[in-house]
């Protein structure tokens, strides 16, 4: 780049003054917005067809997502319409209201626990924090510094998915041209709230914990998450919509979202506000939003200078003191268990459940993953009695295996695919050793399996007996998740290797590259096959049956092209990751 | 320039560094040596700021690092074995993330980035990403970084590796010019040749204790018989081994 450019690009805030000190913050700011720069124009050096996938495919999600959002609330607003007439109220009046409460109180939850992790792993994990540590930078000067980062790193995917459906209600809704800009003013301070509360929480659990045992740490969250889970449980319990399914149970329940209180709502409102053009209560609802951030914010940055040198010394001398014994605890038991395995898969084992369980950002998001099935589990049992009635028996079985096969997914898009690029600069041990890339990679393949699978079968169970399934439909869930779990572990190791990012420490980061987001496609591409596949066997038999001829002949082909699907699904990413591995020269 | 009281720094039961006493005066090349694990790297994070003493002081040109911790750090430079650079910035893009965090002004930015990036050969490379840099290349660019903001101070971790002779005999001439006009330089190296050659003071440290400090010349003679640093280091590293044992 040449100097003037430089000079040119590097004036945060305008054009430099030669005698202007910079500022540490804004040189901050600028280095991250360069580096986003290089990062972007090094998608050059991707596979053209793979970046066209990637793209297309995101294009088309977000597409369907405004399709659908768009279709399902011009039904809202004609239903009660059709029914009762011109002018009558219809289930858009009495629900969108309600729903986008819920809409934005269940983002809101989930944006406070992704913080909490998004800033430990940004804060105190990511490898430039000594190298800021050691500049004369004041400790709130680097939070703000890293703090967007967090703020980043923890919405994208929420403003992605929730545009299509904003917009579809602006469409619908018929709102004002100031709608538009007023959503994107909505969204920044909604979600600096949870950010700047999940640094704090993440900053105080570092700053009180760092340094003690882990298993009494684990065994505490656990218990907050389940007294979490009780108390909104409680809040939130619906009537059994079999018996009583009336809108004013659903609206009862939907409306105790709407404390005052909550950030959520104040985002609800103010879209609301907005979208029926009352300026002013929108203002309001975004001055009380930005007011709120502004001071958490500040309410962070303070914490930030109490807490963190203080956390972060903490955290480095107790990963320098701590004796592991061998042969003994957790790790001793495992040992035992993987005596039954060859080596040197035994060792790639050992070392690969070692790695995870010492990376708290890894086994810290692996507990929330298993808070988000338990409260599944939990609230099945409202749905039994629907599982209990003909069809409706058959639609439980089939979302049910969805919602299995599309937590297996997280699991796999987010643990498995970065397991291979997670060998990173160490790959030179394993490429040296003489094992060979093909028995690495499938030792990371039956890894997931055999990890994965106790998930998924004891979350298949317990979901088809929470749902009091009969046995055919039980046994196709099973089979179906067995397969599910084969199929995406080969798509995740696969991908892993076809496209492994060895510079990258955080699996985060390795996860939100091109090629995680291409395995998290093609793992949604393959549930949506598997699900029309079932959905045919499980719904629509009697009409495959009349194409085909037979109904036996119908099931067998379902069933024929769910196995090729499967197997093509492992077999293929296994095989081109392989091959693409064995061609790394170290 | 550099002073440490009584500076331990214990992780758990085991004690890193004991009751480390050290003065080092403006423009002095100390070289501070020791086997592994004696506890120069965790001496060296507690000079930098970047470990807390678990008791003792440091201060660098009479600041305290705990009290006054921008203050130290402003005088301060680090180089280290294995430097973090971000590696999707340019060299020059680096340089002036650097500038900004010591918040120094455009006029000195301009004035010192190039010489810099001249005097450690990497001028050339300064607009290609630093992930296309070989290892010795991003330890030039550490180099250069480090003394962008014009340091009193600078410590430097091992800091040979990956380096070809060439660029190790410019560092060491730039380190040595630069004491002469006032640096002060805290170098830890298991390189005891060059120890030798440039350092106005040793100490060595032994399972956490510093054992000896003095002149070249003055350790040397501390030795039975009369050899390079090296064998004398190895004697006295021995006999510290062995006291050790004995008690």
């Amino acid at each position: 780049m040449p100097d003037g450019e430089l000079v040119a690009v590097a004036a945060v805030g305008g054009r430099p003054a030669p005698g202007r000190r910079l500022s540490p913050l804004a040189a901050m700011l600028w280095a991250k917005g360069r580096v986003a720069r290089h990062s972007l124009a090094l998608v050059r050096r991707e596979s053209r067809l793979k970046v066209a996938f990637v793209s297309v495919s995101a294009l088309l999600l977000w597409i369907g997502i405004f399709v659908f959002a768009l279709l399902g609330l011009r039904l809202f607003e004609t239903f009660g319409a059709e029914v009762l007439g011109e002018g009558a109220l219809t289930v858009s009046d009495l629900v969108v209201a309600r729903m986008l409460s819920v809409f934005a109180l269940a983002l809101f939850v989930m944006l406070v626990f992704s913080n909490v992790l998004v800033a430990f792993a940004t804060l105190y994990r990511s490898r430039e924090v000594p190298f800021l540590v050691l500049a004369p930078v004041t400790r709130s000067s680097f939070f703000l510094g890293r703090f967007y980062e967090c703020v980043a790193f923890s919405s994208w995917a929420s403003a992605f998915l929730g545009s299509p459906i904003l917009l579809a209600y602006g469409l619908t809704t018929r709102a004002p041209l100031l709608f538009y800009p007023m959503l994107a003013a909505f969204y920044v301070p909604f979600v600096v709230i949870p950010a700047a509360i999940g640094a704090v929480v993440a900053m105080a659990l570092v700053r009180y914990l760092a340094g003690a045992r882990r298993g009494p740490l684990v065994g505490f969250g656990l218990l907050a998450l389940a007294l979490l889970f009780s108390y909104f449980r409680g809040k939130l319990r619906s009537p059994d919509l079999a018996d009583t399914a009336t809108i004013q149970a659903i609206v009862d329940v939907m409306g105790r979202t709407q404390s005052p209180y909550l950030p959520s709502h104040w985002l609800a409102r103010g879209v609301l506000s907005a979208a029926t053009g009352e300026a002013g209560d929108a203002l309001f609802y975004f001055l009380l939003l930005a007011a709120n951030a502004l001071l958490l914010l500040w309410l962070a940055a303070q914490a930030a200078e109490a807490w963190f040198f203080t956390g972060w010394s903490a955290l480095a001398d107790g990963g320098e003191t701590r004796r592991r014994g061998r042969g003994r605890g957790p790790f001793g038991a495992l040992d035992v268990v993987l005596r039954v395995l060859p080596q040197p898969t035994r060792a790639l084992m050992a070392k690969d459940f070692r790695l995870f369980w010492r990376d708290p950002a890894q086994w810290a998001q692996f507990v929330l993953f298993f808070g988000i099935m338990a409260l599944y589990v939990a609230n099945l049992g409202e749905a039994r009695s629907f599982a209990r009635h003909g069809t409706w028996g058959a639609w439980a079985t089939l979302l049910n295996l969805a919602a299995c096969m599309l937590i297996l997914a997280s699991l796999t898009s987010r643990f498995v695919y970065p397991l291979v690029s997670l060998e990173g600069p160490r790959i030179w041990m394993l490429g040296l050793a003489p094992v060979g890339m093909r028995r690495i990679v499938w030792q990371k393949l039956w890894l997931s399996v055999g990890s994965t699978s106790v998930f998924t079968v004891s979350l298949a169970v317990l979901s088809a007996l929470r749902l009091d399934l009969d046995g055919t439909s039980f046994g196709i869930s099973l089979v179906a998740i067995v397969g599910a779990t084969v199929a995406l572990s080969g798509l995740a190791v696969g991908l892993g290797s076809l496209y492994p990012n060895f510079r990258e420490d955080n699996p985060s980061r390795i996860v939100s590259g091109m090629g995680g987001t291409l395995n998290f496609i093609l793992s949604m591409v393959y549930i949506v096959l598997v699900t029309l596949a079932l959905a045919a066997v499980l719904l629509w038999n009697d009409g495959l049956a009349r194409v085909l001829g037979d109904r036996g002949q119908a099931m067998a082909a379902a069933a024929a092209f769910i196995v090729v699907l499967t197997a093509l699904a492992c077999w293929l990413p296994m095989r081109l990751g392989l091959r693409n591995l064995e061609r790394v020269e170290f | 320039m550099i002073t440490t009281r009584r500076l331990t720094k214990r992780y758990g039961a085991k004690a890193a560094v004991r009751e480390l006493d050290l003065e080092i005066p403006r423009g002095q090349f100390f070289c501070f040596l020791g086997p592994n694990g004696a506890g120069k790297t965790t001496t060296i994070k507690m000079l930098t700021g970047l470990a807390r003493p678990t008791s003792g002081t440091v201060a660098i040109g009479g600041h305290d690092m705990a009290g006054e911790p921008l203050a130290a750090k402003r005088l301060l430079g680090f180089v280290p074995d294995h430097p973090f650079l971000y590696d999707r910035l340019t060299g020059r893009e680096l340089m002036r993330f650097v500038a900004g965090i010591y918040r120094m002004t455009e006029d000195d930015l301009a004035a010192r980035c190039e010489p810099l990036l001249a005097a450690f050969d990497v001028l050339h490379a300064a607009d290609q990403l630093i992930q296309d840099y070989s290892h010795g290349m991003r330890q030039k660019l550490s180099f250069a970084s480090c003394f962008l903001h014009d340091p009193q101070v600078v410590v430097v971790d091992e800091p040979w590796v990956g380096l070809d002779p060439k660029s190790i005999h410019k560092v060491k001439t730039y380190l040595k010019e630069r004491t002469r006009e006032g640096l002060t330089v805290f170098m830890s190296t298991h390189s005891l040749a060059i120890a030798e050659e440039t350092a106005d003071r040793v100490g060595i440290i032994h399972e956490g204790r510093l054992r000896h400090l003095g002149t070249v010349a003055e350790i040397k003679a501390l030795a039975r018989r009369p050899g390079s640093l090296e064998e004398v280091f190895l004697e006295l590293t021995r006999e510290a081994e062995e006291a050790l044992v004995d008690a």
